[in-house]
């Protein structure tokens, strides 16, 4: 840790990953009433537990987000940020009103809860991953908004680098597209028109800005290769990724009644969708491979190159398979798609976090990397959640495949419930795979305790 | 190695396979009516395009002339030419938004058909490429006219003036596709 | 200042950028006397694959790289252009 106020963002790392075991926590009960219908019930209805799973996903990757902006910003500027104590206030205003959100979902009907918070005066509320109450979205905005004011200050008065630009550019466009979960037209074709706007541009555009940019710089650490080298990588693949991720949206507007040339936009341009996400994993192996130091964090290495092919085959590969408008007519809204969310958000984001928290928390605590044997935990903590997530995604297509097969294909179709019953044994094997992946996050979280052997002291 | 920056042409790689899947596209939605392109097709404006197709490729030569001219040393020539090729491609935007003004003005719009959504969206998607090589073109210009490059040091010409002949070489394809085959 | 020769690849490209031109201006005579057909459509495309080629070749001067990047283009090239005629000529009964 080069600057003292880089520390701030040790709060936002450690609430990130307490808020990714809530996660994972509530989809193992999802998963298991998926076999098991009335799992829990009426205490946690499936509805319930499916909105804190994504709604947590959220929470924890944007306290992940911002805990990598208020460690890398100050570190790239090359200057102290511009206000820890803000930063601090803000992390306790996120996680109360983060934490009273889900508690809301959990204790008290959602109708019920939409009358307490004001859903009357603007309805907001109601639509997938963006349920938060009133309240909850201007308190997002405003924490939003005072973290961008922080770090844009701070790139202003040090150093501009074309990573911390990327990386401001990025996470403008969050909350940029973030305002248009306030804009809720009664025109059901419109809604959904719009909401892709928050729901597409963030993790199919200014997301990839975030992830493209936090990848960068844990790779000039760990490899030490020349910034201009990897700043030109980052920029042809950000470029790509406005490109073919903006006009991309149209893979949303096959079917929802918007003009039939987006069937046209939306293949044409998702298809190539794949291509930045393919030049993510080859920027990460060849800067490895050209490395000029033997940095001690192994295990950040390894998440690193992890994220360069998870995310592409898990957002590129997944994603291609069910883009193209003719092949989406049969898939729309299968288990294909949740395959694909599955093992996309995993590579891309968790995976990304997962780097940035490998790489930082052992600086934030003083020494350049964890003990030897720590890192091998961790190590075993990456190969558990990564096979055991490539499982997830395989059972769920194989899921997929059979319930297109059964419900929209042939003479004599199933209806959706009798196809869930035929899918069983796939969803018994996804549960199991889950249980795996928890298992690994146990131990990512615990090699961050590992006491035995000698920590790397910092240089 | 090709010439210019190897992350250019992974780029350039890329926007010619958008280009062709679009191509393809085409072709293929024509052949299941072929009618309504043979009609629609009428009523384009071949002249237009010809003119354009001879803008872009004499622009393109122009950005020859200038790698010619910086291999030699000279920075100011080498700018003076590009500066030229940005002139012919200021033509090409000019001709083409007379073009585009006179169909909207009919009232043709992307969902007019097939075949004008075709029409509309590769020629605007190209449109788009030739302001983004303008303004790559305008930042070589800029450096070469301060002296930033030499006989040794040019990459950043040769980077500038592939991308400017791909732009070309697309409209070079789209404009027989689009208005000439029948 | 190093005194350098007028780099030889001038000459060639003047030639290439002549042909270009007037290739185009058959490409426009075709196109204005609204001829149609398979010869004619395989003639005008067939002339966009060689100016494609000139392009490639002599302006961005692949022909002095190695195979691969050549190869690429022209895979392209080929692959675009054989799938258009494929599109055209299935509809020609």
């Amino acid at each position: 840790m080069q600057y003292k106020s880089q520390a701030v963002a040790k709060p936002y790392f450690i609430a990130a990953i307490g808020l990714f075991v809530g996660q994972i926590l509530f989809g193992l009960i999802m998963g298991y009433q998926y076999v098991v219908g009335d799992f829990l019930f009426p205490a946690i209805p499936f509805n319930v537990a499916r909105m804190v799973h994504t709604n947590l996903l959220i929470v924890w990757t944007l306290f992940a987000f911002m805990g990598a902006g208020y460690y890398l910003i100050p570190e790239e500027a090359e200057t102290e940020l511009f206000s820890p104590k803000l930063a601090i206030i803000m992390f306790w205003i996120f996680l109360v009103a983060g934490a009273l959100t889900i508690v809301g979902y959990l204790a008290v009907p959602y109708a019920t809860l939409a009358r307490m918070t004001g859903n009357d005066i603007l309805a907001t509320m109601g639509r997938e991953f963006l349920e938060q109450p009133l309240p909850t979205k201007v308190g997002i905005v405003i924490v939003a908004l005072a973290f961008l004011f922080n770090i844009s200050l701070t790139v202003l008065k040090g150093r501009k680098t074309s990573i911390s630009l990327v990386l401001l550019l990025g996470l403008w466009g969050l909350a940029v597209f973030f305002l248009f979960s306030f804009y809720n037209p009664s025109n059901l074709v419109l809604d959904k028109y719009f909401w892709w706007w928050t729901v597409h541009l963030w993790v199919e555009g200014v997301w990839e800005l975030i992830l493209g940019a936090m990848l960068a710089f844990v790779l000039i650490k760990i490899t030490g290769v020349d910034r201009e080298v990897i700043e030109k990588w980052l920029y042809v693949i950000i470029a790509m990724t406005l490109i073919t991720g903006i006009i991309g949206t149209g893979h949303h507007y096959f079917w929802i009644g918007a003009p039939e040339y987006w069937q046209w936009f939306g293949s044409v341009f998702s298809a190539l969708e794949p291509i930045p996400f393919f030049m993510m994993t080859v920027f990460a192996f060849n800067m490895v491979n050209r490395r000029r130091r033997e940095h001690p964090n192994k295990a950040a290495t390894l998440w690193a190159l992890g994220t360069g092919v998870m995310s592409f085959l898990g957002a590129g590969v997944w994603g291609f398979m069910h883009t193209l408008a003719p092949v989406n007519f049969y898939t729309h809204g299968t288990q294909i798609t949740a395959a694909h969310g599955h093992m996309a958000f995993f590579g891309a984001y968790a995976m990304v976090n997962l780097t940035m928290i490998s790489y930082a928390m052992p600086m934030l605590r003083g020494r350049s990397a964890n003990s030897r044997s720590a890192q091998t935990l961790e190590m075993w903590s990456f190969w558990l959640m990564t096979v055991s997530m490539v499982f997830i995604t395989l059972f769920l297509t194989a899921a997929g495949i059979l319930q297109i097969w059964l419900q929209r294909m042939g003479s004599n179709p199933m209806s959706f419930m009798d196809t869930q019953d035929q899918v069983m044994l796939f969803y018994w094997l996804r549960e199991i795979a889950g249980l795996v992946f928890f298992v690994g996050l146990v131990l990512y979280i615990w090699s961050f305790f590992y006491k035995k052997g000698e920590a790397h002291i910092a240089a | 190695m090709p010439p210019g920056d190897l992350a250019i042409w992974f780029f350039i790689f890329a926007e010619l396979l958008a280009f062709g899947i679009f191509f393809v596209a085409y072709a293929f939605a024509r052949a299941h009516n072929v009618e309504l392109f043979n009609e629609s097709q009428q009523h384009l404006n071949i002249a237009s395009g010809a003119i354009n197709t001879l803008v872009l490729i004499t622009s393109s030569y122009f950005v020859v002339r200038a790698v010619a001219a910086i291999k030699q040393n000279f920075s100011r020539e080498c700018a003076r030419w590009i500066a030229a090729a940005i002139g012919m491609g200021g033509i090409f935007l000019a001709i083409k938004l007379f073009e585009l003004y006179a169909k909207f003005s009919a009232g043709i719009s992307l969902s007019t058909n097939t075949f004008y959504m075709f029409y509309l969206s590769l020629t605007i998607f190209h449109f788009m490429h030739v302001i983004l090589g303008m303004v790559i073109l305008t930042a070589v210009m800029l450096k070469a006219r301060s002296g930033g490059y030499s006989a040794k040091l040019h990459t950043g010409v040769e980077t500038g003036a592939s991308y400017w002949h791909m732009v070309d070489m697309l409209w070079i394809i789209l404009f027989p596709l689009v208005y000439v085959i029948h | 200042m190093e005194i350098t020769h007028k780099p030889h690849f001038i000459r060639p490209c003047t030639l290439v950028w002549l042909t270009l031109m007037s290739l185009t201006v058959t490409t426009y005579a075709i196109g204005e006397a609204n001829l149609g057909g398979w010869a004619i459509m395989l003639t005008v495309l067939g002339t966009a694959v060689i100016k494609v080629q000139m392009v490639s070749s002599y302006f961005m001067g692949l022909r002095r790289t190695r195979r691969l990047w050549r190869g690429i283009v022209l895979g392209w090239l080929l692959l675009v252009a054989g799938l258009i005629t494929i599109a055209y000529l299935s509809t020609i009964k």
